[in-house]
């Protein structure tokens, strides 16, 4: 064979491991959003006919919207305290050097290298414990404190790369010309680290809408939106879950596009050369 | 990179560091060492009773029931290891080297099938490999016997799953530290007269490493923790240790033994960690970039 | 120096146990341009953050406008930086980045536009630029920037941490030139550190040369170039000759010299010719290479002569250099003669050359 030939069998392989993963990714997640549309109660191919009647049935089922609340109440929440714990936890990581930083930094990261279901059960423990002695039961606040607990250790990492890259002689121009403190942070380092805070809400909160494992462990009688969709399955499929599902993509890709759209604008500005010597 | 030593006399320390730090030792910390004590504890009449004794040791130590299943879930974690890198070191590869026009596009569909929940997905590939779902559908339309695949409520249906929901870590992990490589290396090996295979399986194969193996430990770690995919792709027909530990919690109501098998689970994982770990560091020891 | 806007006396900076500056004193006269030269870590980028602000002298007392600056952060002194590396703010456009001071200031919008067209008159640079981002600029587009940005608050002192080190030759040249243009045209006084001495003789008033955290000489570039204090600042300058002499008290107050490696002749070395911290040890005599001519015939009175052999010559347009190796001499004699077609010398030719001692500076180590 010809080094040519090989070279374009090599690319042609590696082109299509990308393309053979991304159908592999998103046969399920298509498949979904086909059967939403079905009129049949049996989901096989092929599709008949099209109705949009699942959807009518989803949104008249009783516990759908509060399940939907519960989990934009718990993603918003853990987002919040996911994104600020991160963010201070990446500039600790990255930025100082102090006594006991290298517990700080496996005890930051070790959530990370637990399974999620293990992190809920031992999570559920403690809290099985502590509600025993002190009464309580677990529920919607024990679910966002362990999204809290799995979730920013992905935030910090994804503020991290921000702050690493970051020049801090910009923060002495800034004081050079005169800022103080609060305004360095406003004008400068808080603007600069903004793509990856920004990030960080994102990948918080899609992490938190879509978590099942931390949430089944400890929403005790609460429900979010894929403990909802797990104890239907576990009955049996339904037809209204694909609707459920392609219901679900929405919010999501709009916050994808949002992002996307951002970044490219500021990518843009702070890159893009119109005129070079 | 300016790094600023900080005493924890410094307000601004104490600010950033104590509230990450306070919640990560009151609900991960405390947490996993009060697993660890209730393991030395026992229920009775589904109540736990505080005794301090090896009852729950012995019974996890006695049954072979037990070790059967954590010996399955190791296995198939080992297997997911393996399928999960095979597949992600090409795409990895070909989002670092080639692509270069759809690279963002697709890192972000990459992204984005990632954070889609989980569940809906495997929901998704119960449609695709049930018996009248849509693979069997496709093969039949494309001449095969009808009814060919087999895999909903099989092992095959289980590791599908798994390494669906896992290959995108090593992906990451695997990405990240290709792109760490210095062109010039491999520009320096083609100099040398390496050919492109040569220069791969000297220059930046060994290279990745750090990816290959922080991604391969990612997936080992999560896998064992598998639960959603053996319960409803496997349909319930060879549990994993994920399976027991929550039978000890719903069904059993024996807090002390599902603490037990939370910490073997968590001990095999830490082991495996710590392998790797002192595997990497001899082998960066050895091949120590020059500074 | 009247009354200096810059006192800086005994300045001393520790680094945990390493020592950057031991007891390093300056005085900057009002509207003067003084450049601090030196290898890297001689701490002249230390001291010139000490007089930002940036940084707090560990010992030593500093006065701007006779006004004691120990505590003072950097946001509250009469003086601006540009940075090395011009730390530009990527997501501010030009406009907001030479303006940013002025916001903070809270100066009014009218008079913060105008200052900035201001600024950009001065600068030569175009109006439409004020919408874009510094990474839309080219290299020399954003060093006038980042001139603009310190300029526009109106400093008593700017201070300059090797600004165009990044910049190729030739834009390097023309910045240069309107760096000093702009000094005599603002009055402002101008501290630039730079690792380039032929930069800094070009632009400053007066040189300050530092080696190892200490102040070595300070003078007009002048005096840095013809009377340098010791080898390490004739060397700094650029490539020169030191020929190892034997000197004694002459009667006349200059110094007798004599070395067994010439061919024939003492000379007396004139008292402003020779160092004033000169030592016993290795005491040489400063032979600048344009200095040195090839001796064909007669010697001229009273000139020194080195016979040799020609090692390497380098063609370099307006003048060509010449490597003589001369026995006893461990580094070869550099000479630099005017540019020429015929060249004078082959390789290995055996040579005699020659210069006036008169003329040479009397120098130690």
């Amino acid at each position: 064979m010809s080094q040519r030939m090989r070279n374009a069998l090599v690319d042609t392989t590696l082109v299509g491991s990308v393309v053979l993963l991304l159908i592999f990714f998103y046969a399920p997640i298509a498949t979904l959003v086909a059967f939403s549309f079905t009129s049949s109660r049996v989901l096989t191919l092929p599709i008949e006919s099209f109705s949009l009647q699942w959807y009518g049935e989803l949104f008249n089922k009783p516990d759908f919207f509060p399940a939907v609340l519960n989990s934009a109440t718990v993603a918003a929440v853990s987002t919040i305290f996911a994104t600020v714990l991160g963010t201070a936890g990446a500039v600790a990581w990255i930025r100082y050097r102090f006594r006991l930083q290298g517990a700080f930094r496996g005890l930051t990261f070790a959530p990370l290298l637990f399974p999620q279901l293990l992190l809920g059960v031992v999570m559920l423990l403690w809290f099985s414990v502590l509600g025993s002695w002190l009464g309580f039961s677990t529920g919607l606040v024990t679910v966002i404190i362990g999204h809290v607990v799995y979730i920013t250790p992905f935030a910090l990492v994804v503020v991290a790369v921000q702050v690493y890259g970051f020049d801090e002689t910009l923060e002495d121009a800034a004081r050079d010309a005169g800022a103080s403190g609060w305004e360095v942070f406003r004008e400068i380092t808080f603007p600069l680290l903004w793509p990856g805070i920004f990030s960080a809400v994102i990948f918080s909160f899609l992490l938190s809408w879509g978590n099942f494992y931390v949430s089944y462990s400890l929403a005790g009688t609460a429900r979010t939106l894929p403990i909802f969709v797990y104890s239907g399955i576990a009955v049996g499929s339904s037809p209204i879950y694909p609707a459920l599902a392609t219901v679900n993509l929405v919010p999501a890709l709009l916050l994808v596009i949002v992002a996307e759209v951002l970044r490219r604008r500021a990518l843009k500005r702070q890159t893009s050369g119109i005129s070079t010597s | 990179m300016r790094i600023e030593s900080k005493s924890w006399n410094d307000p601004v320390l104490v600010a950033t560091v104590a509230p990450l730090a306070v919640v990560m030792v009151a609900f991960f910390l405390v947490p996993l060492l009060m697993t660890a004590v209730l393991t030395f504890q026992t229920t009775q009449y589904y109540r736990l009773v505080w005794t301090w004794d090896l009852k729950i040791w012995t019974e996890v130590f006695s049954k072979p029931h037990y070790w059967t299943i954590m010996l399955r879930t190791v296995t198939m974690a080992l297997i997911c290891v393996v399928l999960t890198v095979l597949i992600a070191f090409p795409v990895a590869y070909a989002l670092a080297t080639r692509l270069k026009t759809f690279k963002t596009q697709i890192q972000i569909l990459i992204i984005f099938a990632f954070l889609t929940d989980a569940v809906l997905k495997t929901f998704g590939w119960i449609l695709i490999l049930d018996k009248n779902g849509v693979a069997n559908w496709l093969l039949m339309h494309l001449g095969f016997p009808p009814e060919m695949l087999n895999l909903l409520f099989t092992p095959t249906g289980t590791m599908i799953g798994m390494v669906y929901n896992l290959v995108a870590y090593p992906i990451f992990t695997i990405y990240l530290s290709l792109v760490r490589i210095d062109r010039d290396l491999v520009l320096a090996a083609y100099d040398a007269g390496a050919s492109r295979f040569r220069t791969f399986f000297e220059v930046t194969l060994p290279l990745s490493r750090p990816g290959l193996y922080s991604g391969a430990v990612l997936v080992f770690v999560l896998s064992l923790g598998a639960f959603l995919e053996p319960k409803v792709l496997g349909g319930g027909t060879s549990p994993l240790a994920s399976e027991l530990i929550r039978q000890s919690f719903e069904t059993r109501v024996n807090w002390p033994l599902g603490a037990a098998l939370t910490m073997v689970l968590i001990t095999t994982g830490a082991l495996m960690l710590a392998a790797c770990a002192a595997f990497a560091l001899r082998r960066t020891a050895t091949t120590r970039r020059p500074a | 120096m009247a009354s200096p806007i810059i006192d800086a006396s005994g300045i001393v900076k520790d680094y945990g146990a390493a020592r950057a500056l031991h007891g390093v004193s300056l005085q900057i006269g009002t509207g003067e341009f003084v450049a601090l030269v030196g290898p890297s870590g001689c701490g002249k980028t230390t001291l010139l953050k000490i007089l930002a602000g940036f940084e707090e002298p560990t010992d030593g007392r500093l006065e701007i406008q006779g006004k004691d600056m120990r505590g003072v952060p950097a946001a509250s002194r009469p003086t601006r930086m540009v940075f090395q590396k011009l730390a530009l703010f990527p997501h501010k456009t030009v406009a907001e980045n030479i303006g940013f001071s002025l916001k903070l200031q809270k100066v009014s919008k009218t008079e913060t536009d105008s200052r900035i067209r201001t600024m950009l008159d001065l600068m030569h640079l175009k109006p439409d630029y004020l919408e874009r981002y510094p990474a839309q600029l080219s290299g020399g587009e954003q060093q006038r920037v980042a001139l603009a940005r310190a300029l526009v608050s109106q400093p008593s002192v700017l201070l300059l941490d090797e600004p165009m080190s990044a910049l190729d030759a030739k834009l390097k040249k023309s910045l240069q030139a309107e760096l000093k243009k702009l000094h005599r045209e603002l009055g402002t006084s101008f501290v630039l550190v730079t690792h380039d001495l032929e930069e800094a003789m070009m632009l400053a008033d007066r040189i300050c040369v530092m080696r190892s955290g200490h102040v070595v000489q300070v003078g007009t570039p002048a005096d840095i170039y013809y009377r340098p204090a010791n080898m390490f600042v004739a060397g700094f300058i650029g490539e020169t000759n030191f020929l190892p002499v034997t000197a004694t008290a002459a009667t006349d107050g200059g110094m007798a010299v004599t070395s067994p490696l010439v061919v024939s002749g003492k000379t007396t070395i004139a008292s402003e010719h020779v160092s004033p911290s000169l030592s016993a040890k290795g005491t040489a005599l400063l032979v600048r290479p344009e200095t040195i001519r090839f001796v064909k015939g007669d010697a001229a009175p009273g000139e020194w002569l080195l016979d040799g052999h020609v090692e390497e010559y380098f063609i370099k347009g307006a003048s060509t250099q010449y490597r003589i190796r001369v026995q006893g001499l461990d580094a070869a004699v550099i000479m630099d003669l005017p540019g020429s077609i015929v060249l004078p010398a082959a390789v290995g030719e055996a040579v005699r050359i020659g210069f006036d001692p008169v003329q040479a500076f009397l120098l130690s180590e």
